[in-house]
């Protein structure tokens, strides 16, 4: 019953040798050259510029988190857009009230000012 | 209408003066006035039922019992709300109301704080002692037997002395340990009766028919004995019942003795007994241990305490064995003497306590060390003393004598042994009583103590019990025949 | 092209959850249009929406409408936890109105918050899948995490929350990869469908697939009821969150996982009850013994009414360990009174409180027994009908819950029961020993009874003494409500 499951775990023992023995391996047997711009963090390929600890402002991830949600709802009018015609007047009812509860949501959003950026 | 109902309102009636004391609650001086009111309504409506010789009660009653109320309640569970009266109910409530009298003049210039409180809880109190000596129905019984501690929890734990809280904590604790595996025991039985017969009941005689199995009857009646036991106390369960008796205000003290003690060795009776004969036969002998195990123990511990209140509690301990006794020989003549001890034992230890709180709220002190000599400071209460300490004693004409000559006459015919050893126990009873009087009353000063004799109020109390203390020791026959009809069902003698 | 066939929709086993949801919903945007600083008018507006919800639960009672292709299902006892929600949530808005105003969290959210987990418990309640336990659990836990942090500025309620939702979605993982499991011995999600399969396929109880489903799915729910020993962020997230959130939080979610637990279990795994009554015995002793033990040595008292909690899920264990038709309407009468009597202590605690969470200890107490008499005599009733002590709902509760079990035979469970009942009035009278044997340090804070808690107070009092005294009809009710 589990057999048909074996594929899998074998796929998953080989991902985690793989990914540890590339990191043994290349630290056992490649050459050390340290050099101050080989250890500094990579940033494009600029000079790095401050902390790379540095505070992002709280609305940035109200807007991201905000962007998610709103997004991943609109993923659901694909399949539906694809289906609208078999789907009928249930469908579009049925999606109706789904923006209407994406709408609520919308709005109290924006009243409660989490779009503004001041 | 009200005629069919006197036993509701009998128990009811005190908790209606508790409610009306807490709802007014405008002087001192006004909840002392109607808790007496309803204290003395409560004894004169239980004399009422002295007159109620006849079956007199609207619900077909098992036999026996004169007075019966039979109600719906939670049929759900085949609970019904059961109430009925015989000779020994009878007894015990007229004990009851009498001793709350009691307890309510006790208090009465002693309890300076939350007053209406303290007079209430002492009503509620009658209330649920009341309970316990009518219900008839297994879920109603417990549910008294329950209500009864919260009262005097918060009695001892607000007005009691010296470790208070450890007591009414412990007190509560322990009683309450005990009655919940009985819960678990009324429970069982009440399962395998209604797995019998089909219907579900709680009721004392539809449960008594059950046949239980002889093993499983005995770990019931363990159940139930320990519950009693503790109330009792029996040895070796009896260690709340010194911190309590001692810890508690004077009130208190006089319900703990007189009453609450006597619930454990009601309910043994009325349903330990005739649920489980088979298994309360194969007990027998450790209830025999145990009681005379406790008469001398109470007696020989009583002699070595420094404190009256604890000498009294211990001699509580002692007396009980008696009852005890009694209850394990099972014969007509042992428990009629049983049932007469614990009146007697309410009476006289009841007053023993009355005395201490009065000699306590002279001279703060219950250290025997702190007295001498009081006899010729304050001689009418020093008759008193000598007085009930004699009937404490055992000393032929007053009450106590009659109860234990009874209970060693029931029992040497059944069982000789622990009938020797009880009466080897008495002996020693007279030993700590005849030092607690000669150290007290004779001896000479050994502190000098301002003291005043009674006030009219305390030489009131103490004449109404020494006149129950005398009647009962001269002319107990009244209350053997009330008892006799009863006895005699329960032990199964025509 | 052919349309595809839409199932007839029968919206009536679900319209309590919808009207809820609109209301939820409603009050949302009422709250950011209208400019005002007080937020009370939401709570009276959140009242009326669950009397209408109740009225509309009320009607399914006595006739089960199955919908959804048999995904719901409004049946007695779904409508009978219903309502215990609903109590729960009504209560929980009737103490907040106070105190939200007391530690300046006077923001409307809260109550749609708690709309939206009712709404979530309600699903929980009619579920007949796993996917609408799980989407309704989902629901109710997400609107927990915000109230259990509702109190931004106070540490204790961050950590609270963020506690919850971390330990909530480590137990949603186990729930979740148990349904999995389930479905994939089986081949469905739906309750009823589970049960036919394993009906007619016997050899499946001995599939390790789906005994280890269901293992994982009982781990998830012990999670949610909070019993030993799964119960470790109770007491933290208990303490943390605003007070009138712990006692839903208590009451309610409890119930809502014991609804669900319950169905599944005895619906879904019939042929494995052996297996998991087991399972039970023990989680119901560890669960008592645990709480009760760890509640002696609390001094604070909202940690105390958690451990007690924890104890008292362990209470309704034993009923479920029973597994007989008793023992589930003893739960379903516990989980009733329960949410009365705890609710009860919890508006006694926000009465006392003052802000930042301070006088929350039992030490607080001393002295209430004289300086507000009446409250403190209803602390006590809440107190001894938590304790088991007649004339109170929680001993008829109990005593139903232990009758049980010895008639399933359980006689050692209902005795370490009883023993615990014993134990744990040890810390329930620390309470009252406070409240009445001890003088109080410092006068009274007083700040005053409010309409909402006296309501509150009085129908939590009324309610415990009623089922304590004249329990007949609820019982009865309690009866008819054990179908599935």
């Amino acid at each position: 019953m589990l057999g048909a499951y074996l594929p899998i775990l074998v796929l998953v023992v080989i991902a985690c040798l793989f990914g540890l023995g590339s990191v043994v391996f290349s630290s056992l047997i490649g050459q050390k050259k340290p050099s101050k711009v080989k250890l500094q963090p990579y940033e494009c390929g600029c000079e790095p510029v401050g902390t790379a600890r540095e505070r992002f402002s709280i609305k940035f991830y109200l807007i991201a988190m905000l962007f998610i949600l709103f997004d991943i709802e609109a993923v659901f009018l694909y399949p539906w857009a694809v289906l609208f015609k078999r789907l009928g007047t249930f469908g579009l009812i049925e999606m109706g009230v789904f923006i209407v509860i994406l709408f609520v949501g919308y709005v109290y959003v924006w009243k409660k000012g989490a779009l503004e950026w001041e | 209408m009200i005629s069919h109902h006197l036993l509701t309102l009998l128990v009811f009636l005190p908790s209606l003066g508790a409610l009306l004391i807490l709802a007014v609650r405008k002087s001192d001086a006004l909840a002392r006035l109607v808790a007496l009111g309803f204290a003395v309504a409560e004894l004169v409506l239980s004399g009422y039922f002295f007159t109620l010789d006849t079956v007199h009660t609207l619900y077909p009653a098992p036999a026996g019992f004169f007075q019966y109320e039979n109600v719906h309640w939670i049929d759900f569970f085949g609970i019904r709300y059961t109430l009925g009266m015989d000779g020994i109910s009878l007894l015990m409530v007229a004990l009851t109301a009498f001793i709350t009298v009691i307890g309510v003049g006790v208090s009465w210039q002693g309890i300076k704080e939350r007053v209406p409180l303290h007079f209430a809880l002492l009503l509620l109190m009658e209330s649920g002692i009341l309970g316990v000596f009518l219900a008839l129905d297994l879920f109603l019984f417990y549910l008294f037997w329950e209500v009864m501690l919260i009262p005097m929890f918060f009695l001892i734990g607000i007005w009691g002395h010296g470790r208070r809280i450890y007591s009414a904590v412990k007190f509560f604790l322990y009683t309450f340990l005990g009655s919940l595996l009985m819960l678990v025991a009324i429970i069982t039985i009440f399962l395998m009766h209604g797995a019998q017969s089909g219907t579900y009941s709680f009721a004392l005689v539809d449960l008594i028919g059950t046949k239980v199995p002889y093993d499983v009857g005995l770990w019931l009646f363990a159940a139930f004995l320990l519950a009693f036991a503790i109330k009792f106390p029996l040895f070796p369960l009896h260690t709340w019942l010194p911190d309590a008796h001692t810890d508690a205000p004077t009130a208190g003290s006089v319900i703990l003795a007189s009453l609450l003690l006597k619930t454990g060795a009601y309910g043994l009776v009325r349903f330990g007994y005739p649920l489980f004969p088979d298994a309360a036969r194969a007990f027998t002998p450790l209830i025999y241990a145990a009681a005379v195990f406790g008469i001398s123990y109470g007696a020989w511990i009583a002699f070595a305490q420094k404190d009256m209140k604890r000498l009294v509690a211990y001699s509580s301990v002692s007396h009980m064995g008696f009852v005890a006794l009694g209850i394990a020989a099972w014969s007509p003549i042992a428990l009629s003497g049983a049932i007469l001890q614990m009146v007697n034992h309410g009476v006289t230890t009841g007053a023993l306590f009355a005395l201490v709180g009065m000699l306590d709220e002279r001279t703060h002190s219950r250290e025997i060390d702190t007295y001498g000599g009081v006899w010729g400071k304050v001689p009418a209460l020093s008759f008193f003393f000598l007085l009930f300490c004699m009937a404490s004693a055992g000393l032929p004409g007053l009450n106590n004598f009659v109860g234990e000559f009874l209970v060693l006459i029931g029992t040497f015919k059944v069982a000789p042994l622990p009938a020797g050893f009880a009466f080897l126990g008495m002996v020693l009873t007279l030993v700590y009583t005849v030092r607690l009087v000669q150290e007290i009353l004779f001896g000479k000063e050994r502190k000098p103590l301002v003291m005043h004799d009674l006030s009219l109020r305390e030489g009131g109390i103490l004449a109404v019990l020494a006149v129950g203390a005398v009647y009962l020791g001269v002319s107990p026959s009244p209350l053997l025949e009330l008892v006799k009809g009863p006895v005699a069902l329960l032990v199964g003698v025509k | 092209m052919e349309t595809i066939a839409i199932p007839a929709i029968n919206l009536a086993p679900i319209m309590p959850e919808i009207i809820l949801s609109c209301i939820a919903m409603l009050l949302l945007l009422v709250n950011v249009f209208v400019p005002s600083e007080s937020k009370g008018y939401l709570g009276v507006l959140s009242l009326v929406g669950l009397v209408a919800t109740a009225a509309s639960v009320v009607s399914g009672w006595g006739q089960p409408v199955a919908a959804f292709g048999g995904a719901v299902q409004l049946d007695n006892f779904a409508v009978f936890f219903k309502l215990i929600f609903i109590c729960s949530a009504a209560l929980a808005i009737l103490i907040s109105d106070k105190y939200v105003v007391r530690e300046e969290i006077n923001h409307g959210e809260l109550y749609p918050l708690i709309l939206f987990a009712t709404v979530g418990m309600m699903l929980m309640a009619c579920g007949m899948d796993l996917m609408v336990i799980f989407l309704g659990l989902e629901v109710l836990s997400i609107s927990l995490y915000v109230l259990a942090g509702f109190n931004r500025g106070s540490l204790k309620s961050n950590e609270a929350g963020l506690k919850y939702f971390l330990l909530g979605a480590f137990s949603t993982g186990f729930l979740l990869y148990g349904m999995a499991l389930t479905y994939g011995a089986t081949g469905s999600t739906k309750i009823g469908n589970i049960a036919g399969f394993v009906a007619t396929n016997p050899q499946v109880a001995t599939n390790s697939l789906f005994v280890v489903g269901m293992l994982l799915i009982a781990v998830g729910f012990s999670f949610k009821t909070a019993a030993a020993p799964f119960h470790m962020w109770t007491p933290d997230v208990y303490e943390g969150a605003p007070t009138p959130i712990t006692a839903f939080m208590s009451a309610g979610p409890k119930a809502a996982a014991f609804a669900a637990f319950i169905r599944v279990m005895i619906v879904a795994f019939p042929t494995l009850k052996h297996d998991w009554t087991d399972l039970l015995w023990i989680l119901a002793v560890l669960t008592m013994t645990v709480g009760n033990i760890i509640a002696l040595s609390q001094d604070n008292i909202k940690r105390m009414l958690a451990y007690s909690s924890i104890a008292h899920a362990g209470y309704a264990l034993v009923g479920f360990t029973a597994c007989n038709p008793e023992g589930v309407a003893g739960i379903l009468f516990y989980m009733l009174s329960y949410t009365f009597m705890n609710i009860g202590a919890f508006a006694v605690i926000v009465l006392i409180g003052k802000k930042g969470e301070a006088n929350g200890n039992v030490q607080d107490f001393a002295g209430l027994g004289q300086k507000r008499p009446l409250l403190a005599a209803i602390l006590c009733v809440f107190l001894f009908s938590l304790a088991g002590i007649p004339p109170t709902a929680g001993f008829v509760g109990k005593f139903y819950l232990f009758s049980a079990a010895i008639k399933s035979g359980y006689i050692w469970l209902a005795i370490i029961g009883v023993l615990n009942s014993a134990a744990s009035v040890y810390y329930y009278l620390r309470v009252m020993v406070y409240m009445y044997f001890k003088p109080s340090e410092e006068d009274f804070d007083w700040v005053g009874m409010t309409p909402a808690i006296a309501v509150c107070l009085l129908l939590c009092v009324a309610t415990t003494l009623v089922l304590g005294v004249v329990p007949g009809t609820v019982l009865e009710l309690a009866q008819k409500a054990v179908q599935f």
